[in-house]
């Protein structure tokens, strides 16, 4: 391998990376109190709705969602004469961001859900406010959910992330579709191999924050011991 | 203490009444037990009580104020609460459960240590093994003292307890109403108890108030209830009971011949029966030591001697007045 071809995995693989993690940030800073306000939310239809578009978005193939996010900028120039280019980095991260979101909201309101109604009944009935009952009791107790939510959306941006190339973001799909379209084994190798190996790392990396993130007393070789 | 005066609990716009024009008194430093079968109300208002529920009729009174003008964080701190599924937070240590509630009055952190070694203690748990185990590491019977310790944490002087001893084994459930009762007359708080068990009732409580279809149907002292049901549903809820509850309700005193006390002896003996003790108690006894007179002591002082014969003349009489209905 020459230190060029190298290079341009490198290159490559480093924008791969920024995009999941810029995207990543971005999710989780407008998912986990999204998903936090929904599971205090007592207006039914709120929830329910809100539910609804997370369970109608998720299944959407990524490819049609990054094909989305392109068509819709196309849109906006096209009919609002607005400055926006229909490729590059923008329409992709929103894109990555907007799947990205579905996993990590939807598992901070389980989490949160799901923490026993008794134990926050006693929590009140002790006097906590809401705001410790929820620092205190309802997000550690929430935390390894939120935190499995986090590395499936994870995975997954690495796996869209490689997709947004074709409408122009970068990273590593760009050497993918490069070498499909020219016939190049080696260059479809330079993009899908660190892609692969990133998800893997990620999956792994953020499946031990998962059970670190657990807290005592409620993994299984305390239960069990 | 605590006053509810002629206070509701409806749900659905109404339609469902949870209580209905409740009033009652709880006195400073007793123990009032709400009695009932589920769905009587019992627990509603309960948490009326400390405002985890809000009434929509009438008013709940504690220290003379009512309870929908006062600051609900401050009105609960004042107030310790345990409940059957004891809810200890999972993700915390024995130590840092009962320290929860303290934490929040911000005392030192010397200060909460110690607390928590002394109600560790009180309740039977030696703080070196129990301070850093998690509730998952605890047998029921533990969880359930470490929620009694965090219900009495901040020293409140009022303690709502809702069914506390439910989910235990009977044994274990026994020795914690006893150690309970123990540990009661030597801290001197109001406590509220809410059970479906009536003989739970007649062991923990000063007055029971005896609950249906969320209305008050009868309060007063257990050997009351017992001897005077008020209604045909008092007795009723007592039903085949009534017999063995007369003999847990009626004390020792009851049987003594009048005036004449004896001789007393020197000091007092190993064998001897508690003033407050049940006829039960004192039936027992006899079983065991095969005594035919056994001295009767409230603490030091000596009351007078039981005669066997008396005792078995009385439970007899009891037997024909409760007409040990079904039995």
């Amino acid at each position: 391998m020459s230190a060029e071809f190298a290079a341009l995995i490198l290159r490559h693989s480093v924008e791969h990376l920024t995009l999941v993690v810029v995207a990543m940030a971005i999710a989780c800073v407008l998912a986990i109190p999204a998903g936090i306000l929904l599971a205090w939310c007592r207006v039914r239809a709120i929830v329910s709705t809100v539910l609804g578009i997370v369970n109608v978005v998720q299944p959407i193939p990524s490819l049609a969602l990054v094909a989305l996010a392109g068509a819709v900028f196309l849109y906006l120039r096209e009919n609002f004469g607005m400055a926006l280019s229909t490729i590059g980095l923008l329409p992709g991260l929103i894109a990555l961001v907007a799947y990205a979101v579905l996993p990590v909201l939807r598992n901070t309101f389980t989490g949160i859900r799901q923490v026993d109604p008794t134990v926050i009944e006693v929590a009140r009935g002790m006097g906590m406010r809401s705001h410790q009952i929820l620092l205190s009791v309802q997000l550690p107790l929430a935390l390894p959910v939120i935190m499995a939510g986090v590395r499936i959306a994870t995975v997954w941006t690495i796996g869209v992330a490689a997709l947004a190339a074709l409408i122009g973001t970068g990273g590593l799909g760009n050497l993918i579709f490069r070498g499909l379209s020219n016939y190049r084994v080696s260059l479809i190798l330079a993009g899908a191999v660190p892609a692969a190996v990133m998800a893997v790392v990620f999956d792994l990396l953020l499946g031990l924050a998962e059970k670190w993130l657990t807290p005592r007393g409620m993994s299984r070789s305390v239960i069990s011991r | 203490m605590i006053r509810m005066e002629g206070v509701s609990k409806s749900y659905d716009g109404g339609r469902t009444d949870a209580v209905c024009e409740l009033t009652l008194e709880v006195r400073r430093g007793e123990t009032l037990v709400l009695l009932g079968s589920s769905g009587c109300g019992k627990t509603t208002s309960l948490k009326m009580i400390n405002r985890l529920v809000e009434p929509t009729g009438g008013r709940v009174l504690v220290d003379g104020t009512d309870v929908m003008e006062t600051d609900p964080i401050a009105l609960r701190r004042r107030i310790g609460y345990a409940v059957q599924h004891v809810g200890l937070f999972p993700h915390m240590t024995v130590a840092q459960n009962v320290s929860v509630v303290p934490g929040s009055l911000k005392k030192t952190r010397g200060d909460i240590d110690a607390r928590v070694d002394l109600l560790l203690n009180m309740m039977g748990l030696e703080p070196s093994e129990f301070r850093g185990r998690y509730p998952s590491q605890l047998s029921g019977g533990q969880r359930q003292r470490v929620g009694v310790a965090r219900s009495l944490a901040a020293d409140p002087p009022i303690i709502l307890m809702d069914e506390p001893f439910g989910a235990l084994d009977p044994i274990t459930r026994e020795q914690l109403q006893g150690e309970f009762l123990e540990l009661e007359s030597e801290i001197q708080k109001t406590v509220v108890f809410v059970t479906h068990d009536v003989f739970e009732a007649v062991r923990m409580g000063d007055r029971i108030a005896l609950l249906d279809e969320g209305k008050l149907q009868q309060l007063t002292t257990p050997a009351e209830l017992v001897e005077h049901p008020a209604n045909d549903f008092v007795e009723r809820f007592l039903g085949q009971h009534r017999f063995q509850l007369s003999l847990l309700t009626r004390p020792v005193r009851s049987v003594m011949p009048e005036g004449d006390a004896g001789e007393a002896p020197a000091s007092r003996p190993e064998t001897f029966i508690p003033a407050r003790g049940s006829l039960i108690e004192a039936l027992d006894l006899f079983k065991k030591t095969g005594l035919a007179t056994i001295p009767v002591y409230r603490r030091q002082e000596f009351l007078g001697h039981l005669r066997k014969k008396d005792l078995l003349t009385l439970i007899a009489q009891v037997l024909g007045e409760t007409g040990s209905g079904g039995c």
